[in-house]
């Protein structure tokens, strides 16, 4: 049988998965504080004997588009949107172990400290500050519990939580906490199954000054719907491409077949 | 099957459910006291395909994997308690929350529902009573049948003045009560609330004091739907809705391409 075929296939089955990538990217085009997922494909060579024509292809989801999404004004106290580049921590659920043994090797990260930009947060009864998916917002010093009753809550630019005791008067402004906010290089980041970034070698990021938040205000979901159809169509169309080298090394067999059958 | 069917079917899904979250808030754009909504969205679990760091020879590690994501979901809708606007009636038993507050009303069950819709009318008795299922408003205030006018006060003493009485009578006192987080409170319809484990225990108190918001009357809140930000949320989730269908019928073509060329 013709190797051609199989690197075809393999293109065709790549590219299938590379319109996954690109399904989920438009599926989350209206997920708050999103990060488009970026495919790319790279060659695996399985060269043996002969000419080195095998080379198939690997689709990897490389990174992610770390660019802002666009600001939502919404005026809720406890939304907070994260202006330019910057992150706020989060702690997930310690039994959310993402760190995958391979060999002697511990691969992935392995502090339950996560990093996100989903800022429509809420408050859970006993007052911790959680976010709309149900992880505790950290702040420099832990987890954030705001002293209930609280009647204002807000946050201001550099994630400073003050409130108004219930019953005091509106000058009487309490600082709780501060939301950590980190700002590592995009490059250390890797995005986890549960859809949280963390540090790719399990390190916690220290807080950074410089990271300004908005309140009132929701970061959009930074995928780009035109060129992601654009994407679409182009992993389609190669798609078909693949699928017309199946066809031809059919027909190559076919009439090698027939010439058999002549003699 | 294909994986990115599926996917784009979570898109779909997911849209749907906003659309219906902003047709709530739009046709609830006059109601009063009403709190808009909004739909939650968050990503799924991500599928490991290859794992980044895996081996790929005895001196290499792939650098990057392969995860696929399995699409969204609407987690939540959230109730947006921020203050709707005010609206004078001169209606005396019209009452407005100037500030954080509910109502406390007593349903037929017993139970307590709490609302933000001021639109107060009278039983046959005098109770002061909500105006479409007639459910009494907690602490009952009654009015006296020869009452003239009624007048309640910013902190919620509700007086009236009698026949040939110059002095005006105490006859109640209306307070409100206050969540933790009104976020986590459960609506039922009828523009009214009931208590949940995440909205905390409704604390009573007077309005106008300690962080209680004060009463208005003659005036009502209006709903606090912005129909402008709910066209935009709706085209927005239109057309999120039209691409994800285009990805399902990218891949039915590929799929059909497959059948007919192999």
């Amino acid at each position: 049988m013709d190797k051609m075929l199989y690197v075809a296939m393999s293109g065709a089955k790549q590219n299938m998965q590379a319109l996954a990538i690109n399904a989920n990217n438009l599926a989350n085009a209206k997920t708050t504080g999103f990060k488009a997922d970026l495919a790319q494909a790279r060659t695996m060579q399985a060269f043996g004997e002969g000419q080195p024509t095998r080379v198939f292809s690997m689709t990897e989801r490389a990174s992610q588009n770390f660019d802002s999404g666009s600001m939502l004004t919404t005026g809720r106290s406890l939304d907070i949107a994260i202006k330019g580049d910057g992150w706020f921590a989060v702690q997930t659920p310690v039994a959310f172990n993402l760190a995958t043994q391979v060999g002697e090797e511990v691969l992935g990260p392995t502090s339950n400290e996560a990093y996100s930009r989903q800022g429509n947060l809420r408050l859970t009864e006993d007052g911790t500050l959680e976010t709309a998916n149900g992880e505790i917002v950290l702040g420099d010093n832990g987890p954030i519990v705001l002293p209930l009753p609280v009647s204002n809550i807000h946050i201001s630019p550099d994630g400073t939580i003050m409130v108004q005791p219930e019953g005091a008067p509106s000058s009487e402004q309490e600082e709780v906490a501060r939301i950590k906010l980190v700002n590592p290089d995009v490059r250390l980041l890797e995005k986890g199954n549960d859809g949280l970034f963390r540090r790719k070698d399990g390190q916690v990021e220290l807080s950074d000054a410089n990271v300004k938040v908005q309140g009132g205000a929701l970061e959009s979901s930074n995928v780009n719907p035109l060129s992601e159809m654009t994407d679409m169509i182009a992993l389609q169309r190669q798609f078909e491409m693949h699928l017309k080298l199946m066809k031809t090394a059919e027909e190559v067999d076919a009439s090698s077949a027939a010439l058999l059958r002549a003699f | 099957m294909n994986p990115a069917l599926w996917i784009s079917k979570t898109g779909l899904d997911a849209q749907t459910k906003d659309i219906a979250v902003i047709s709530n808030n739009l046709a609830n754009a006059s109601t009063i006291g009403f709190k808009k909504s909004r739909a939650v969205f968050e990503d799924l679990l991500y599928q490991n395909i290859n794992q980044p760091g895996g081996r790929t020879a005895d001196d290499s590690e792939a650098p990057s994997g392969l995860m696929l994501g399995a699409g969204t979901k609407v987690v939540a809708t959230q109730k947006i308690h921020t203050q709707g606007d005010m609206l004078t009636t001169d209606n005396a038993l019209d009452l407005m929350i100037q500030g954080e507050g509910f109502f406390e009303i007593l349903m037929p069950d017993g139970t307590a529902a709490f609302s933000r819709n001021g639109q107060f009318t009278m039983d046959e008795e005098g109770n002061i009573v909500t105006p479409g299922a007639g459910y009494l408003l907690q602490p009952q205030v009654t009015i006296p049948e020869d009452a003239l006018s009624i007048v309640v006060s910013q902190d919620g003493e509700v007086s009236v003045t009698l026949q040939g009485q110059a002095e005006p009578a105490v006859v109640g006192q209306i307070n409100t009560v206050n969540f933790v987080n009104p976020t986590g409170l459960e609506p039922i319809g009828q523009n009214l609330y009931t208590e949940t484990a995440v909205s905390g225990n409704p604390q009573e108190g007077v309005p106008g004091l300690e962080g209680y918001g004060m009463l208005v009357q003659g005036a009502l809140e209006t709903s606090n739907v912005n129909t402008t930000e709910e066209l935009v949320n709706l085209i927005e989730s239109q057309r999120v809705y039209e691409m994800n269908s285009k990805v399902i019928s990218a891949v039915d073509e590929m799929l059909s391409y497959i059948n007919q060329q192999l």
